[in-house]
This record gives structure tokens, sequence and C-alpha cells, in this order.
């Protein structure tokens, strides 16, 4: 009886605890969601804005050679500045997670937000230009004699890209590595791994979570990303943000806008599901596995080790 | 104990919050003139001896396009006393009947204005709704000590040496506009045949040799060097670079002729200081502070009749430069058209 009444005091207070959050979410994002979608299916505004009657024009209009170009380039670009992200941000995380002195570290990755993104881009451009820190301390090397093309190209978009949002992607890393039971890894080797293969087969199955947290922080901001192609980008780095401000301000096309603004909710949506699935399963697998008590899991863990060895060699 | 105090200290902060707003509404008494205007545009030297003479205070918002500036204003609220849009925007928020009409009888200075201008303000030719502030045209600039031999006309942009090192304006009616005029059609077209004609001239004669499309930093890059040759307002480049610097700089009004802008003062609809927004105009075209303007950017006087005697200072061109011009009209439903021509220019390397 007691733990019943308990039950439905925590249970109410749940409900308390987290109203302001659906408030919150509902009234923030839901609405305005709604609202993009509602606009996506209605008549474009001769001066901006919508107009009745409902119509599927904006969908129509997205089929434009054009338009699926910018949708080609902005996933290819998205792609590759989240791949190289990952692979850079893997071995900080690494490095910091094994540091003794993590606090100092992960202050070091926070302080560049302490200065405003923009003013930070355009220190990039000051970085990049032809008269440059990069080609002058080239220059003086005497490594070249002219300048590089380092800006205006989809090289300096992906480059700069790389360093705003590296980030987000070091924070999930870090946060699950340091989670990781670096033993495993010694085991591994005990077991006859190599170096690599102890990361590969034994470290990086181990912390997916957080590798996938990693890809959706950094690839959904940069497959919106609009102020960075502008400012360093050059003819070829026109992106789908780009044409949803364009859409909005200069063609005064809302519908349009709202649509490719639906592209990138529904394609992030689909990264979150993609996340929540995957460590569902990560969690199933797990409990399938018979841990006694808690001691033994680092037994449980060499033996996860040796049969993926196992596998890795037998496969071949 | 512990929350005890924290709630006292609470208690205190808001308290001492609401007297602070208390206090301050209180001393709000005196009048205070919202403007928004462009960014670049309006010289302090003149908001301050307004504020003075009026007892008033001035608060002034920037914009970087009428785009930005249209959005503000349709969204209702803005609480400016005093906007600037150029000719396309002003006849759009003329016919939404979104602006407060002139009151002439409080503006007497309104007889400096040029007849010559008023012609060429279609939009609102007898000021029913506007006031002119000023009227001029993007053009080239080229650094003379990178560039020394070169074509002074639109198809410098075509001239492959300088491949690289030119950026032109991220702005469809100001490009297409640019090649619509070179070709010698106007910049208002909508023959498909004309504009196709420039959409090709763009896209095979000058974006080869362009860095960028850009309204954001091109100056400051025209400054740094890393770019030789750039379209854009002489007021925006030229405040980017060191006046020492000034003389290295050619600026270009091609005789081909381009597209052309008049801005206006208006008072939108809503407004809460309708007379004294009339005061600030009259003020404004007073010649002497009309004149300050002038010097404050080195415009030409293109609309005043009385203010280009009293500059000091030598202006970046000439109003006879002006001569092949023409205004930007509303394109309405053929903004469309436009906007085609541009995706093919801007979304595809």
């Amino acid at each position: 009886m007691i733990i019943s009444d308990k039950d439905k005091r925590t249970r109410r207070l749940g409900l308390v605890y987290s109203t302001p959050m659906g408030l919150w979410l509902s009234l923030f994002f839901m609405v305005p969601l709604l609202i993009i979608i509602i606009y996506s299916f209605l008549t474009k505004g001769l001066y901006g804005g919508v107009e009745l009657p409902v119509t599927m024009t904006a969908y129509k209009q997205m089929f434009n050679p054009n338009f699926l170009r910018v949708l080609l380039r902005t996933l290819w670009v998205a792609s590759l500045s989240t791949l190289l992200t990952i692979v850079l941000a893997l071995p900080c995380g690494y490095a910091m997670a094994r540091s003794k002195h993590q606090t100092f570290w992960l202050g070091m990755v926070i302080i560049p937000f302490w200065t405003n993104s923009l003013i930070r881009v355009y220190a990039w451009i000051s970085i990049l230009s032809s008269e440059g820190f990069v080609n002058e301390a080239l220059k003086t090397l005497g490594i070249i004699k002219e300048s590089l093309s380092l800006i205006y190209n989809q090289g300096a978009v992906i480059t700069v890209l790389i360093y705003m949002y590296i980030p987000f992607a070091i924070l999930p890393l870090f946060t699950t590595i340091d989670k990781f039971d670096f033993a495993l890894l010694e085991a591994a080797r005990d077991l006859g791994a190599t170096k690599p293969q102890a990361i590969f087969k034994v470290l990086l199955p181990n912390i997916r979570s957080g590798i996938i947290t990693s890809v959706i922080f950094t690839f959904i901001p940069i497959f919106g990303a609009y102020t960075v192609p502008l400012l360093v980008g050059g003819k070829d780095s026109y992106l789908i943000g780009n044409i949803i401000v364009d859409q909005v301000t200069k063609t005064r096309n809302w519908p349009l806008a709202s649509a490719f603004s639906l592209i990138i909710t529904l394609l992030s949506t689909l990264g979150v599901l993609w996340m929540m699935t995957s460590t569902a399963r990560e969690r199933a697998r797990l409990k399938q596995q018979p841990v006694k008590d808690r001691d033994d899991l680092q037994i449980n863990g060499t033996a996860i080790i040796e049969s993926s060895l196992k596998n890795s060699t037998g496969g071949r | 104990m512990k929350h005890n105090r924290i709630r006292s200290a609470v208690l205190v902060a808001v308290a001492v919050l609401t007297a602070m707003l208390f206090l301050s509404s209180c001393s709000k008494k005196q009048e205070t003139l919202y403007l928004y205007n462009w960014t670049y545009y309006t010289p302090d030297s003149v908001i301050k001896k307004f504020e003075q003479e009026y007892g008033v205070k001035v608060v002034l918002d920037n914009y970087a396009s009428n785009e930005d500036m249209y959005a503000k204003l349709a969204a209702g609220g803005s609480g400016y006393d005093i906007v600037f849009p150029s000719q396309d925007y002003t006849s759009i928020l003329i016919t939404q009947n979104m602006l407060e009409p002139i009151d002439h009888a409080k503006i007497p200075n309104l007889k400096y204005i040029k007849p010559s201008a008023l012609k060429i303000a279609e939009f609102d030719p007898n000021m029913a709704y506007s006031v002119p502030y000023y009227m001029g045209a993007a053009g080239i600039a080229v650094n003379k000590t990178k560039v020394t031999d070169y074509a002074r006309g639109w198809s410098i942009f075509a001239d492959k040496r300088l491949a690289g090192r030119m950026s032109m304006l991220d702005d469809l009616r100001e490009v297409i506009g640019d090649a619509l005029a070179y070709l010698g059609y106007s910049v208002n077209t909508t023959d498909l045949k004309q504009l196709e004609e420039a959409q090709r001239l763009i896209n095979e004669q000058w974006k080869p040799n362009i860095v960028k499309f850009d309204a954001e930093g091109f100056a400051k890059s025209f400054a740094t060097g890393e770019f030789w040759v750039v379209q854009g307002y002489a007021e925006g480049i030229f405040e980017e670079l060191d006046p020492a610097r000034w003389d290295e700089i050619d600026f270009i009004l091609p005789q081909e002729g381009g597209p052309m802008y008049f801005d206006s003062m208006v008072i939108p609809k809503g407004a809460k200081n309708i007379d004294l927004a009339h005061k600030f105009i009259d003020f404004f075209l007073r010649p002497e502070i009309y004149a300050e303007f002038l010097d404050r950017f080195h415009f030409p006087d293109t609309i005043h009749s009385e203010a280009g005697k009293l500059m000091t200072v030598t202006p970046f061109y000439r109003e006879e430069d002006f001569s092949n011009y023409e205004l930007k009209n509303d394109l309405g439903k053929n903004l469309a058209t436009y906007d085609a021509i541009w995706q093919t220019i801007r979304y595809v390397d």
C-alpha cells in the first residue's frame, strides 16, 4: 500500500516535471513546424507571405534541375564535412578521455564558443585569403611564390564547417569514450589483437552510440548551414540554406522556402529515428547477454572481444 | 535557513528590477524618433544636431536590404517613424496602403527638391507619400595599384586577365540589370529573348571571371587587396578604405547605363511620432544639413537644388554619369522570370 502511494506521488510529480518541457516544445517547436507545413501547401503572395488556395506548386517547383543540383551539392558538402569532422574528433575525444586533465581539455574545446560564430568566420577569411596568414607564411618560408586560392571555394566551406562543428562532435565522443572500460583494450591486446585491431574491433563498436550522436550533431546543422557558404564560399558553394533565405527575402516565395525547410526537418527526424533505433537495438543486444553480476562484466567483456576477434579472423 | 536566504535574495532582486523599470519609464518623457535606414546611409553628425535643436532622442536601426525592411514593416508593430525604402518598395508600400500621407505644409523645405528628380520618381511624382532622400547607382570600383589597363565599362567583367579577382553583387536585379543595359535593353524588360541574351552574357562571359557573387564581405576583401574589381555601392566600398588610399580607387558608373535606385523618406502607418517625423524631414532638407549628408558619403547632389553648392568635398561620381541610368521598377509577377534566370547563374557552378 505504502509503495503504491509513493508510486502515485512520483507519477504525479513526473507529470509536474515534464509539463514545462512539453509546453515549451509544443509552443516553440510543434506550432512553428505546423505553420511551416501549412505554408508549404499555400500559394505565394506577390509581396511575400502566403495566400489561399491550397496548392502543391511549391513541391512541383522543387523538382527543378537547378534545385536538385543544390540539394546534391548540399548532401555532398554535409557528408564530407561530417565524415572529416568525426575522423578528427575521434582521436581528440579519445585523448581527452584518457587524459588526467579532462576539465582543462573540456574547457579548451568550449572556449571558441566565447566568441560570436560570425566573427570566427570572418577570422577565417583573414586566415585563408590570398594575402592571409597561411599564404603569407608559406611565402615567407619560400614554399610558394604565388598565392594559393584557399578561399571562396567549396574547400574553404568544408574547412570552416569542420572547424565550426567539431566541438559538437568531440563532446559526445568524449563522454562515451570516458565511460568505456579501457581494460578491454588491454584484454584485446593480451588476446593477440594488434593495436589497430583493438581500436577497430573493440573500441569503435562500444562507442557506437557516441559516434551516431556526433554524426547527427554535425550533419544536421551543416545541412542547413547558410552563413559559412555565403561568406567563405564562391560560385560553387550555394547550399539549401541559401535557397531558403533567398526565397524568403529576395524572391518572396515563402511556400517554396517552407517546402525546403521541411526537407531539412524530415532529414533531421530520420537521423534522430536512426539514432533511437540503433541505441534501442544495442540495448536489446546487451540485455540478451547473461550478466550475472557486475564483477562479471570484465570477464564478460573479454568474452565479447574473444568472439568478435574470432569472427573477424574466421571470416577470411 | 538556506532557503530563506535564497528567497529573500530573489525578493530583493525582483524589487530592484521593478524599481528600475518604474524609474526608467518615468524618465522617458523626452520624445523619441525611431529611424530605420540602410547601413552606411545616416550621418551621425546630422542626427546629433537634430537631437540638440529639438531636444529629442533619435534611435537608429539599420537594414541591409529592402526585403528585410519590408518584412519587418509587413509584420506590423515595427514602431518606426521614418523608413527609407527604394523606389520599387516605396511603390509597393504605397499600393499596399502602408504609409501615412506627407503633409506638405509641415515641410517648407520641399521647395528644394529638384523637379528633374521628381520627373524620375514616377512612383510618387507629387510626394504624396514619400520625400526623396537620395538617388544613386551601384558602379564598379577598380584598385588602380593592381590593375592599370582596363575597360571603363561593364565589359571589364569579361576581361580574362582579371579572372579570380572580381566580384559582383549577390543581387539579381543589379547583375541582370547591368547585362541588360550593356546589351542596350531596359533594366526592367520582361522580354524573354532579351533576358535570355543577358543570361548568356553573364554565364558565358562574366561569370567565369567572377570569384563570387557577394553583397556581404566584398568591400572588406576589396580593401585588403584580395579583390581588384568589385561591383558595389560607392559609400559601402569607400567606408572600408582608409581615406589616404581613396586616390588608388577608380569608381566607375559605366556609360552604357544600368539600374539606378531612388531612396525616399516615408512614414509608415502606425508611426507614433508623425509630427516629429515631418520635422526631421524638413530639418534634413535644409541646404546646409543636406550638404553635410552629401559630404559625409561623397555623394553628388542628385535630388536637392541648393546643397550641391555648399558641399566641401568632391563626390565619388558626378550626377551627369547617370544620364543612361534607369530606375529599377517593381517587377511584380515577372520577378519569377528574373529568378529563373538568376538560378542558372547562382545555383549552378
